[in-house]
C-alpha cells in the first residue's frame, strides 16, 4: 500500500482500521484502514470484484449470512465491531444514511415517498408521524424534489430513476447523518442525471458538513467530487491519498492501469471508410399505443421515434448517443427487422428490411447484435459451441459436423478466445469473456453490419478497454460495420467516425465525433457533453 | 381505482354471459332431448311431451335462454323436477351450510398459513423451517378424506367432543352449527393452510432479497421492523391469487367432505342432482358457482389494486 498523504489523521469522523471480512471462508477484504473527516469526501474506486461494496456493507454491518468481520470500525469514537444488533440499527439511518446503486429498486412499491422518507424519522424515535412528515418535507424539498410536483403521497413508480435517486438521498440524510456512504450512487443514472446527483451529493456534504463516502468505478466520476482517493483491488486498498496526489503521481501500476483504461482510445488506424452506404434509415417513424384511457375510446400513440434519417456507410463506425427512454432501443428493433414501423423506410445494401416473415434470410444475415447484459443473454444449459452457432439458422447451406468446429474454432480465435473453449458452457466464463462469446456469435456468418447495444456498459474499465481494441481490429479483418448505441459518451468518441445525437425520438445533431465533441451545436449536445465527468489529463 | 374496479367489474359480466351461453348450450342443447333424458329410458311419450312444455322445450333455443337467464337475474331459478320445489329455495338452504364451511375453512386456513409461513420465511434454514416445509409436505400429501376420518375417530368417537356429522341447522344455534361445523373445517383447511404456508413463505424470502428491504434496513429498521413494515405487503400478490382460489375450491370442491359428514352442503346436491338426472337443479347450481367464482376473481383483483398501487393507476 502506498499512502501519499501521511498527515490526515486527526480529527476523523470515521475511522476503519485493519478491517478484515470473509464470507463463508472465503476472504473478501483484507486489512483495510482508512480515515474519513467531517465536511470530506473520500473516493473508494475499484473494479468489480475489490471489495468496494462490501467495505461499506461492513461498516454498518448489513452484511449477508455466514460473514466474519474482523478489526475496527470507529465512528465518532464508538466502535462498531461488536456492537450489539440494536445498537447498529441506532447508528444506521441516524448517524450513518447510505445511498444505493439501483434506484429503479431500492424503494418499496407500494409505499408512498413520504412514507418512505418520514420512516427513517420515526424509527429512530422522539417525534411523531406528522413531525416525521414534516422533516420528510423539508428533506425532499432540499434534495430538489418541491413539493408542487412531489408531493408526499406520490408512489415510487411514478419518478424517474434521476427522482427515484433523490428519495433514496432525502431518506439517507433525513436525520442529518454525520456519514454519508453511496454505493455506485450514479452509476444507473444519464450523464445529466449523474450531474445533477453528484451536485446535490456535494451541496449536502458542505451544508451539513458530513463526511462522505463515494464509491465508484468510474475514475472520473470522483476525480472531480472526492478530496481524497482509495483505490482497491482483489479486496485489499493498493493506493491511498489526496485526489489529485493520487491522479498526478499514479504512483501504484494498478492505478496507472485503471488511470489508463478509463481513457483509452483504441488503434483505429487502419480502419478503411468508404463512402457506399450500408444502412440507409429514411423517415422512420415508430409509435407505441398506450392503453386506452376511455373504454371504447380512441386508441393514443406514443411516437417513440419521429422522422429519423441517417446512413451508415461500408466500413463505418457509427454511434448513437442518448439518455434513457430516447428511442435509441426501439430504433435497434426496428432496424434489426423486429418491428413493424409506422412510416419511412429502412434499407440494407438496397434491400427494405421489414419485420415481416417475408424479409429475406439473406438480408437478415447480413446484421447481428451484441447485447449489454453479458450473463443474462445465453441460454446457461448450452455449450459455447451451440450458442455461436445459433446464427446458422439464417443460412441455408450452413456447416456441419467438421467443418462447423473448425468456423467454431476460428470465430473464437479471432475474438482472443481459445478452440477448446467451445465445449465448456457459459457459467465458466467471466463478463469480459462472455461479451467476446457474444461478438464471436455476431461474427460468425460474417454479417456487415453489427449493432452494438451498450455493449461494453456492463463491463468493468480495463476489460472494457480490451474489448475495445478487439472491436477495433475486427473491422479490418472482417469487413465490420458498426452502430455502437451508448449513453458513455467517452466510449462513443473513443470509438466511432461519426456520432448521431437522439433526444425524445428525433436526431438533433450527427456529425463527425471529433467534430460534434469539440464543437456541438445543438444545445442538448452541449448539455450531455458538459455533464460528462472528465478525468485530469 | 374507480376505473380499475369498473375495468373489472365489466369484464365480471362478461365472464357471467360467456359462462351461462356455454352451461346452456352444453345442458340443454347438446346431447339432444333432455326431457327424455331426464325421464329414462321407460318414459311413456306422453309423461315426456308433459314435460317438454313444462320445461318449454316447444320454444326456440334463444328464447329459453332469455327466459332462463331472466329468471336467474330475479332469482327464479326454476323448479326442481325430482323434489317438485323451486331451485332456489333448495339452494339457499344448502348455501346456508356450504357459505359457512368454506369462510370457516379459509379463516382457519389463513391463521394457520400466515404465522406459520412468516415464522418459517424468517427463520430460513432453521429446524422450525425445515419441520414447517416437512409438515406441509405431508399435509398436502394426506388425502383430506382420510384426515377427516381420522378427526371423527378421534375427536368425535374417543372424546366424543364433536358429534361425528350431520348438521342441525343455525336454528339450533349459532354454536351448535359452528360445532358441527369444525370437524369439516378442518378437515378441509389442512391441505389448504399447508399450500398456503408455503406459498407465504416463498413469497416472503422473495421479498426479503429485494432491495428495498436492504434500503430499510440501512434506515435503522431491524429484520423484524422490514419485514412488518415492507415485505409482508409486497409478499401479498401471489398469497392472495392462492387465496381466491382455495375459497372457490372449497365452495363447490367440499362435496367428499360433505358427505364424510353428511353435511346438507352444495356439493352434495349437485352430486345428487346429477345422479338424478335433475338437469334444471344441475344447470343452475352449476351457474350459481361459476358465479362466486367470478365474483371472488374480480374481489382479489379489487384486493391486489388495494395492495399495490402500481394496478391502480394501470387503466
Amino acid at each position: 500500500m502506498i499512502t501519499t498523504n501521511s498527515n490526515h489523521h486527526t480529527d476523523a469522523q470515521l475511522r476503519v482500521n485493519g478491517l478484515n471480512l470473509s464470507i463463508h471462508e472465503t476472504p473478501i477484504l483484507n486489512s483495510v484502514s482508512f480515515d474519513v473527516r467531517a465536511g470530506e469526501v473520500l473516493g473508494i474506486v475499484g473494479e468489480s470484484g475489490s471489495g468496494k461494496s462490501m467495505t461499506a456493507y461492513s461498516i454498518l454491518q448489513l452484511l449477508p449470512d455466514g460473514s466474519s468481520l474482523s478489526g475496527s470500525v470507529e465512528l465518532e469514537g464508538q466502535q462498531l465491531i461488536g456492537a450489539s444488533e440494536s445498537e447498529l440499527c441506532d447508528v444506521r439511518g441516524d448517524v450513518v444514511g447510505m445511498i444505493f446503486q439501483e434506484p429503479m429498486t431500492a424503494l418499496n412499491p407500494v409505499q408512498t415517498i413520504g412514507q418512505q422518507v418520514a420512516e427513517t424519522v420515526y424509527i429512530h424515535g422522539g417525534v411523531s408521524r406528522r413531525a416525521a412528515l414534516k422533516v420528510a418535507r423539508e428533506t425532499l424539498n432540499r434534495v430538489g424534489l418541491p413539493e408542487a410536483e412531489f408531493a408526499l403521497d406520490r408512489y415510487p413508480h411514478e419518478l424517474s430513476g434521476g427522482q427515484r435517486q433523490r428519495v433514496v438521498i432525502a431518506m439517507a440524510i433525513a436525520l442529518k447523518p454525520r456519514l454519508l456512504i453511496a454505493d455506485e450512487p450514479t452509476t444507473a443514472l444519464d450523464v445529466t442525471t449523474q450531474a445533477q446527483i453528484l451536485a446535490v451529493l456535494k451541496r449536502l456534504v458542505l451544508e451539513d458538513r458530513m463526511a462522505l463516502i463515494l464509491i465508484t468505478h468510474d475514475l472520473a466520476v470522483v476525480a472531480n467530487v472526492a478530496d481524497h482517493l482509495v483505490i482497491m483491488r482483489h479486496g485489499n486498498i493498493v493506493e491511498q491519498g489526496g485526489v489529485q496526489e493520487v491522479l498526478a503521481t499514479k504512483a501504484h501500476p494498478y492505478t496507472r492501469q485503471l488511470f489508463e483504461a478509463s481513457g483509452h482510445k483504441p488503434d483505429r488506424e487502419g480502419t478503411s471508410l468508404t463512402d457506399k452506404p450500408l444502412l440507409k434509415v429514411d423517415g422512420l417513424i415508430r409509435d407505441y399505443r398506450l392503453p386506452r384511457t376511455r373504454l371504447f375510446g380512441p386508441s393514443r400513440y406514443f411516437r417513440a421515434v419521429d422522422d429519423v434519417s441517417f446512413q451508415l456507410h461500408r466500413g463505418e463506425s457509427l454511434g448513437l448517443v442518448g439518455e434513457s427512454g430516447c428511442g435509441k432501443s426501439t430504433l435497434t428493433r426496428a432496424i434489426l427487422g423486429l418491428d413493424t414501423i409506422q412510416g419511412g423506410v429502412i434499407t440494407i445494401d438496397g434491400e427494405t428490411v421489414n419485420a415481416h416473415h417475408t424479409m429475406a434470410l439473406s438480408l437478415r444475415r447480413k446484421m447481428q447484435v451484441v447485447f449489454q447484459d453479458p450473463y443474462g443473454s445465453f441460454n446457461p444449459r448450452h455449450k459455447v459451441n451451440r450458442l455461436v452457432a445459433e446464427p446458422f439458422h439464417l443460412v441455408k447451406d450452413a456447416p456441419t459436423g467438421n467443418a462447423l468446429r473448425a468456423v467454431i474454432a476460428e470465430v473464437l480465435e479471432s475474438v482472443g478466445l481459445a478452440a477448446s473453449d467451445a465445449d465448456k458452457y457459459i457459467h465458466e466464463f467471466s463478463g469480459g469473456q462472455r461479451q467476446r462469446i457474444a461478438i464471436a456469435r455476431a461474427l460468425v456468418i460474417k454479417p456487415a453490419l453489427i449493432i452494438l447495444d451498450e455493449a461494453v456498459s456492463a463491463l468493468d474499465v480495463s476489460i472494457r478497454a480490451q474489448i475495445l481494441d478487439l472491436l477495433a481490429s475486427l473491422v479490418d479483418t472482417h469487413d465490420l460495420s458498426y452502430l455502437f448505441i451508448s449513453h458513455d459518451l467517452s466510449v462513443v468518441r473513443s470509438i466511432t467516425d461519426r456520432v448521431l445525437v437522439m433526444k425524445a425520438g428525433k436526431l438533433v445533431e450527427q456529425g463527425p465525433t471529433e467534430q460534434v465533441f469539440l464543437h456541438p451545436e445543438h444545445p442538448y449536445t452541449q448539455s450531455l457533453i458538459a455533464a460528462v465527468p472528465q478525468l485530469p489529463d | 381505482m374507480l376505473r380499475y374496479i369498473l375495468k373489472r367489474a365489466l369484464s365480471l359480466v362478461l365472464s357471467l354471459v360467456v359462462a351461462s351461453i356455454l352451461i346452456f348450450v352444453t345442458i340443454e342443447i347438446v346431447p339432444g332431448d333432455p326431457a327424455s333424458y331426464m325421464l329414462g329410458l321407460n318414459a311413456q311419450p306422453d309423461t315426456i311431451e308433459n314435460l317438454r312444455r313444462e320445461l318449454g322445450l316447444d320454444k326456440t333455443p334463444v328464447a329459453r335462454y332469455l327466459s332462463w337467464v331472466g329468471g336467474l337475474v330475479q332469482g327464479d331459478f326454476g323448479t326442481s323436477y325430482t323434489y317438485r320445489t323451486p331451485v332456489a329455495d333448495m339452494v339457499a338452504d344448502r348455501l346456508m351450510v356450504s357459505l359457512p364451511l368454506a369462510l370457516y375453512a379459509l379463516l382457519l386456513s389463513t391463521a394457520i398459513a400466515f404465522p406459520v409461513g412468516v415464522l418459517a420465511a424468517t427463520r430460513r434454514g432453521s429446524v422450525a423451517d425445515w419441520s414447517v416445509m416437512g409438515t406441509t409436505q405431508l399435509g398436502i400429501a394426506i388425502p383430506n378424506f382420510w384426515f377427516a376420518l381420522l378427526l371423527v375417530l378421534v375427536f368425535a368417537i374417543n372424546l366424543r367432543w364433536f358429534s361425528a356429522g350431520g348438521f342441525p341447522g343455525w336454528e339450533a344455534g349459532f354454536f351448535a352449527g359452528l360445532k358441527a361445523l369444525t370437524l369439516p373445517a378442518v378437515a378441509l383447511a389442512l391441505p389448504q393452510a399447508s399450500i398456503l404456508s408455503r406459498v407465504m413463505r416463498s413469497s416472503l424470502l422473495d421479498t426479503l432479497d429485494e432491495d428495498y428491504i436492504r434500503t430499510a434496513r440501512a434506515k435503522g429498521l431491524s429484520r423484524r421492523q422490514a419485514l412488518w413494515r415492507h415485505a409482508l405487503r409486497n409478499a401479498m400478490i401471489p398469497v392472495l391469487t392462492i387465496l381466491g382460489l382455495q375459497f372457490s375450491f372449497l365452495l363447490a370442491g367440499a362435496i367428499i367432505i360433505e358427505n364424510v359428514f353428511f353435511l346438507p352442503g352444495l356439493g352434495r346436491l349437485v352430486f345428487q342432482a346429477i345422479t338424478q338426472r335433475d338437469l334444471i337443479v344441475v344447470e343452475s347450481v352449476v351457474m350459481l358457482l361459476v358465479f362466486a367464482v367470478v365474483l371472488i376473481t374480480f374481489l382479489v383483483d379489487v384486493a391486489y389494486a388495494l395492495v399495490d398501487p402500481r394496478l391502480r393507476q394501470q387503466a
